[in-house]
């Protein structure tokens, strides 16, 4: 098993429904091939640095996993396909993780997110207002 | 015949950046640390001028041309250009 993370940037004009079913398709597909989730971040939109498929604002999707070769190849040929999916990056992250390696990372991702919700309750009012969506966790 | 501009004798040293702060890491996601090593118009500015080790210009513009590829930091041009 290899840890890797990928990026990718959806059609901003996409409803949430169809988001969903896109990293629930991405996700099966790790699962499938007996990987593990460690982390499914949604970053919300963003303006893009210059314009991909004349389009200006993307939907940013993050995805850390523990997964095989093949599922990556998997995902990228579905992203390849899919029309709505504008850019994708994977990079591999570590050579080598074990199940219980993927388990910690997961336990401690959650950990610090629940430090950092803490905090950002603090200062909830002066939010930045370029984020449109919030990033809020798709499953544990 | 001109004379040849007298190279200046006392420049400061350039420490780099990532080996100071051992905590500091590289990576593409973080755009903040990443604009830091680009000029206006996008560029990766050379080591001679910010003053990095090889080793780290060598992740530093790994990291950047990552952050080009999903559209977080411009091949060209400002961002707002």
């Amino acid at each position: 098993m290899r840890r890797y993370e990928t990026i990718f940037i959806l059609r901003p004009t996409l409803g949430e429904e169809q988001i969903s079913t896109l990293i629930e398709n991405t996700t099966n597909i790790i699962q499938a091939e007996k990987g593990q989730i460690i982390e499914a971040d949604r970053w919300g939109i963003k303006k893009l640095a210059y314009p991909i498929k004349k389009e200006t604002l993307g939907f940013y999707v993050f995805c850390d996993y523990a997964g095989t070769p093949e599922a990556v190849t998997e995902i990228e040929r579905k992203f390849r396909i899919d029309d709505s999916v504008l850019r994708y990056l994977t990079v591999k992250t570590a050579d080598s993780i074990t199940a219980e390696q993927a388990d910690t990372a997961t336990a401690e991702l959650a950990v610090r997110r629940a430090a950092k919700q803490a905090s950002e309750t603090e200062t909830d009012d002066d939010l930045e207002d370029d984020i449109i969506e919030d990033a809020d966790i798709i499953e544990e | 015949m001109a004379q040849r501009p007298q190279k200046k004798l006392f420049s400061r040293k350039k420490v780099c950046r990532f080996c100071a702060d051992k905590e500091q890491s590289i990576d593409y996601k973080d755009v903040k640390t990443l604009r830091g090593f680009v000029s206006e118009r996008g560029k990766i500015i050379p080591r001679r001028i910010v003053g990095t080790c090889a080793t780290h210009q060598r992740q530093l513009c790994e990291a950047i041309k990552r952050a080009r590829h999903i559209a977080l930091l411009p091949y060209s041009g400002s961002v707002l250009g």
